[in-house]
């Protein structure tokens, strides 16, 4: 389904980034990896059968950024997986956080892309998959930086779907509900309260694996009529807000 | 580390629980107003003002205000 397309993945080495690379080397596609920490983009890569190849990096910083871009070839897709999360009460935002939150989830997907596009690294006929987060179309409490920066990627997939349209670039994200990763362990309160959560979600908690398929999908000529799209991929929690 | 600052800087977390409830001793889960967004707000004081992070791992088994004192005081080092 993806055989022949080199496609660049970035925050690999964990969470969902690491679901996606697992489906998208199972359908053959040409992975280029990125990601910070080395022995988990190993770990990674020691799953898969087609041996990607990798390029560590701290896509936060714009030299990094040209190292990268300037030694891949040209890429036929890019999913933009790399971000966190931190719970922080609105009282206790500040300008750091702020920056951290938007640099990593926001900015350097952004300029990565711009850096991608100047460098004419993108065939054309390319997709351009975002990972955003039903964060960003609700309004749960101490989540206003995360849920701001994925709303920023979802105009931002909007406005990108329009202007590359001319050269047959598809951008699509996908705004999962709560998937089983170790952001989620990280972050949450207590278990109890996880639980109670997981029975508003009609199929329960989703696993990278669920959205990985939508990410091959978007990424596979399949969906070469799609492009703007903001998918909502949550196991029908949204149903009842 | 002092421990009255400590629980001062607790006890601001909290808009309707009087001060007078909240003491070194108290188990802060057990308190009317204690919330996931309470204990975020804890997490997010700690490091403000003693450049700790600690996790709901910490806040759960800390158990009482001193406790979590006490946990962040030895994380400070």
């Amino acid at each position: 389904m993806l055989s022949n397309k080199k496609i660049l993945v970035t925050g690999a080495s964990s969470g969902i980034g690491q679901g996606i690379v697992k489906i998208l080397d199972r359908r053959g596609a040409e992975l280029i990896l990125t990601a910070r920490n080395e022995k988990k983009l190993k770990a990674v890569i020691s799953e898969t059968n087609n041996n990607p190849s990798y390029f560590l990096a701290d896509i936060t910083d714009d030299k990094q950024i040209e190292h990268l871009v300037n030694n891949i070839q040209k890429l036929d897709g890019i999913v933009f997986c790399a971000g966190f999360n931190e719970y922080i009460p609105f009282k206790f935002i500040k300008k750091e956080k702020v920056n951290k939150i938007f640099n990593v989830n926001y900015f350097s997907s952004l300029y990565l892309l711009q850096y991608i596009i100047k460098k004419k690294k993108l065939n054309k006929g390319s997709s351009l998959v975002f990972i955003s987060s039903i964060s960003s179309l609700l309004g749960v409490p101490a989540t206003l930086l995360y849920a701001a920066s994925k709303s920023a990627v979802n105009s931002t997939v909007k406005v990108l779907a329009s202007e590359l349209s001319g050269k047959k670039i598809r951008v699509n994200a996908i705004s999962p509900g709560i998937v089983i990763t170790p952001m989620l362990e990280q972050n949450n309160i207590n278990k109890e309260k996880l639980m109670e959560q997981e029975k508003q979600y009609p199929f329960g908690f989703g696993t990278p694996e669920d959205i990985a398929y939508s990410v091959s999908f978007l990424l596979s000529d399949e969906s070469r009529w799609m492009t703007g799209n903001i998918i909502k991929i949550d196991g029908g929690f949204t149903l009842q807000k | 580390m002092k421990l009255e600052l400590f629980i001062e800087k607790f006890i601001e977390q909290f808009d309707d629980t009087s001060p007078e409830e909240i003491n070194a001793d108290t188990v802060y889960e057990e308190l009317e107003e204690w919330s996931s967004l309470i204990a975020l707000s804890v997490i997010a004081m700690v490091d403000e003002e003693y450049d700790v992070s600690i996790g709901a791992k910490e806040i759960i088994e800390s158990g009482t205000v001193k406790g979590l004192f006490e946990t962040v005081k030895a994380k400070k080092g």
